[in-house]
Formats: C-alpha cells, sequence, structure tokens
C-alpha cells in the first residue's frame, strides 16, 4: 500500500497587528485611538473577546490577559469611583500583563492614568462609538472569521454530483486534465492548483477560490485557459465543502492498491479527517469515469449502503459464514 | 532527506509575471524535489504556473523558499540564480 497522502498545506499562523485593525475598519467598528501612535504595533493573537473583570479588583488568578479587553460603562464607572491609590495599584497591576488590546465601548472615556500606563507598557486603547455588547459581538464574529484555521493546497477542487472531489498528487500527474474532463461533462470547476482550505466548525472544510484568479487552469501544452469564459456559469463555482480526497498516482507494478474498498482509508487536513481515494494511473484509463463513480459510492455511502461490504456480506451468507458477517465486514 | 530554507527577493521591477513565472516553473520542474514558495501567509507549490502568479509577487517583496528532497541543494541553487539574474528581465521592459 502507498503511504496516506498527508497534505503539505500546513496550518497558516495569523497575526493581526492592531494597528492594520485600526486603519481597515476603523469606520466600521467606530474606532477612536487613546493611546499613541507606537502602541499600535501590539499583536492580536486570538479571537476570543472578554471584559476585564476582577483583574479590575487586583485579582490577576485566571486572567485571560492574551484577549482583546473591552471596557463597558460598568467598567469604567467603577474605575472613577475607585480612590487615586487603588486606581494606580489595580491599573499597574492590570498593565504589566501582555495584553493585545483595550477597548473602551460607548464613546466613554477612560481615565488617564490608565491611557498613561498603558502607553508606557505599550498596550493600546481604542475608543469606539458602538455599545458594549454589539460591538462585543461584532468584533467575534469579524476575529472568529479572521482567525479561522487555513491553509493551501496543491491541488484542484471540483464539484462532482454534489460531492466535493479534491484532487492531489505530483506535479503535471494529470489533475487539472481531470477536472478539465469532468467540467466537460457538466461537473463543476472550483479551483485549480491552489486551493485555499478553511475549516468552518470543527469538522468542515470549504475549499475556495482566489478571489482574483477564480476559475482559470492551467493545461501543459495549452497554457492558461479562462474556464468561466469558455465554458460559462453552470461550469463553476466558487466555494464547495471538500468530501473526498482522490490521490492520483503513478501505477507501480508491484505496490499493491486497494483492489475490495472494504478498508476505508482517510487523510487528515486541518485535524478534520476525510475519505482518501488512492487512483493509480495508467495510460488509456478513463479518470472522469472513475471520479464520477467515486462520487456516487460516496453518495451511497452516505445513504448506508458500502458496496464492498455488501458484497462481502452476500459471499459469506453464499458460503454458509453468516455468524462471521458482521466481523468480517467491518 | 535534507530541507532547505533561504528568503528570495524580487529584483526585477515588474515582479513575478507570466514570463518569469514560467522561467521559474521551468527550472523547479527539473528537480524531483518538492519546491514551496510563501509570500506572507500563502504558500503555493514552485511547480505550478498558476500557483506562483496567484502570489502576485511584486518589485520588492520577499519570499520564502522551502525546498526538501535529494536534489534540494542543487533546486535551491538553481533558483536563487533566476532570482539573481532577474529573470533576464530587459531594461526597457521598465520604461
Amino acid at each position: 500500500m502507498l503511504k496516506p497522502f498527508l497534505a503539505n498545506g500546513i496550518l497558516m499562523e495569523k497575526t493581526f497587528k492592531v494597528g492594520q485593525f485600526y486603519s481597515q475598519h476603523k469606520e466600521r467598528f467606530k474606532l477612536s485611538l487613546f493611546t499613541e501612535e507606537h502602541t499600535l504595533e501590539s499583536l492580536i493573537v486570538s479571537h476570543e473577546v472578554s471584559r476585564p473583570g476582577l483583574i479590575l479588583c487586583g485579582f490577576t488568578k485566571r486572567f485571560a490577559y492574551n484577549r482583546t479587553l473591552i471596557f463597558g460603562e460598568t467598567e469604567i464607572v467603577y474605575l472613577e469611583n475607585l480612590s487615586q491609590k487603588k486606581l494606580n495599584s489595580y491599573i499597574e497591576t492590570m498593565c504589566s500583563f501582555d495584553i493585545p488590546c483595550m477597548v473602551v465601548s460607548k464613546s466613554l472615556k477612560p481615565p488617564e492614568l490608565m491611557v498613561e500606563v498603558a502607553n508606557r507598557q505599550k498596550i493600546p486603547v481604542l475608543g469606539t462609538a458602538l455599545g458594549t455588547q454589539e460591538f462585543a459581538r461584532k468584533l467575534s464574529g469579524f476575529l472568529e472569521q479572521y482567525f479561522t484555521p487555513h491553509t493551501f493546497v496543491h491541488g484542484s477542487l471540483a464539484d462532482v454530483y454534489g460531492v466535493g472531489l479534491m484532487y492531489i498528487g505530483a506535479s503535471g500527474i494529470g489533475k487539472s486534465e481531470c477536472v478539465l474532463d469532468l467540467v466537460e461533462r457538466g461537473h463543476r470547476l472550483v479551483c485549480d492548483d491552489v486551493i485555499h482550505i478553511s475549516r468552518v466548525g470543527e469538522n468542515t472544510l470549504v475549499g475556495m477560490a482566489d478571489e482574483k484568479f477564480a476559475h482559470h487552469m492551467e493545461i501543459r501544452g495549452l497554457g492558461i485557459i479562462d474556464i468561466f469564459r469558455l465554458f460559462g456559469i453552470r461550469a463553476v463555482r466558487s466555494r464547495k465543502r471538500i468530501e473526498v480526497v482522490v490521490e492520483l498516482v503513478h501505477w507501480k507494478e508491484k505496490v499493491a492498491f486497494d483492489r475490495t474498498g472494504l478498508a476505508d482509508r482517510n487523510t487528515k487536513i486541518l485535524g478534520v479527517e476525510l475519505p482518501l481515494v488512492q487512483v493509480p494511473l495508467v495510460s488509456g484509463k478513463n479518470i472522469t469515469v472513475i471520479s464520477e463513480v467515486i462520487a456516487m459510492n460516496y453518495l451511497l455511502k452516505l445513504k448506508g449502503y458500502h458496496s464492498a461490504k455488501e458484497f462481502n456480506r452476500r459471499l459469506l451468507e453464499e458460503m454458509g459464514q453468516d455468524s462471521y458477517i458482521d466481523e468480517l465486514s467491518e | 532527506m535534507p530541507s532547505l530554507t533561504a528568503e528570495v527577493k524580487i529584483q526585477n521591477k515588474l515582479g513575478l509575471h507570466a514570463r518569469p513565472a514560467a522561467m521559474l516553473v521551468q527550472t523547479t520542474n527539473k528537480f524531483k524535489s518538492e519546491i514551496l514558495i510563501k509570500k506572507n501567509d500563502m504558500e503555493v507549490n514552485a511547480k505550478s504556473i498558476l500557483g506562483i502568479m496567484m502570489l502576485a509577487a511584486e518589485y520588492g517583496s520577499r519570499l520564502v523558499l522551502t525546498v526538501s528532497g535529494k536534489d534540494a541543494e542543487e533546486a535551491l541553487r538553481a533558483v536563487r540564480e533566476l532570482f539573481e539574474r532577474k529573470f533576464d528581465e530587459k531594461e526597457k521592459e521598465n520604461a
């Protein structure tokens, strides 16, 4: 058996400079800046946002400092009512942590001391005209989308009978040609060459084409072609859930390929398991029809019908080995 | 198996457009090693011309090459050489 495929796409780490957030989304989040410009170098590293909570009474245990902290009216009024001594002590304690960003909502003004200490500790303090809940909800959704795990895989993605088939394999093995053939038969291209994959929720991978260069392919000998212009709107789609990975491999005499299909094989991308089918290539083989069968077989399995297992069940029945059916068909 | 990384800078004025991208894939495909090329948070296979062009790597941008395989050293040398000779871009093209 060939080694199962591991996506070369590694998890791409993302960070987000507060300055970038401030300059690009100033209007959307109605932002202003209290601290000096140099604090904008700070990096947001997590999608999580939270309220400061007990850190404002100097309680440092379990303080989730690596999140964006939102100060609403409650926090600001509380801080204003503290004695100068306490305020000084609590603010110093809080700002000694490496907080990525603090935001004061409802157009409120943070205490001057807070801005002073934040400047010194290089923590940006932003203001927003939005209400606390509204801002928290919007920011959380925005950051979640920004920090969603994503990667790039070299391959092609097509929608075959509604099933997302992702083709992988060595450069030049014929992934694009296979997908071109599928398009010609009425299936749809999502993207060729570079698949941008995002994990949505825990178990779903979605492949997307690059916005600017979508739906082009490179066919050896022809060069770059535009599938949308050539085949029209029915031949393309911009994103698709990835359901089966099809690895095209060179036929090797000594390598044993799966002959029964009894054991389902898997591969993992961004922590999500996907069924993997390895298809050996020999000249004259019609990979397009095989692709359609892979898609249909997947749909059958979803409906609870496993062709290989069913075949084996009948065989065992015929041989009078009914008692082994469950054991041998799993 | 050796795995090497190196940073290269785009020194030709027009950036990695179709012609230099074609030169690059012609070079990378001569080698068995896996060659990846990365700009910011996007990493693509350096043997695929579309992928390289999608990087939209403009003049002055920095790319990270990761080469792994038996011929990694030769491959990396050949690729770096291409960047250094600015993909043979002619000065008049810059006008």
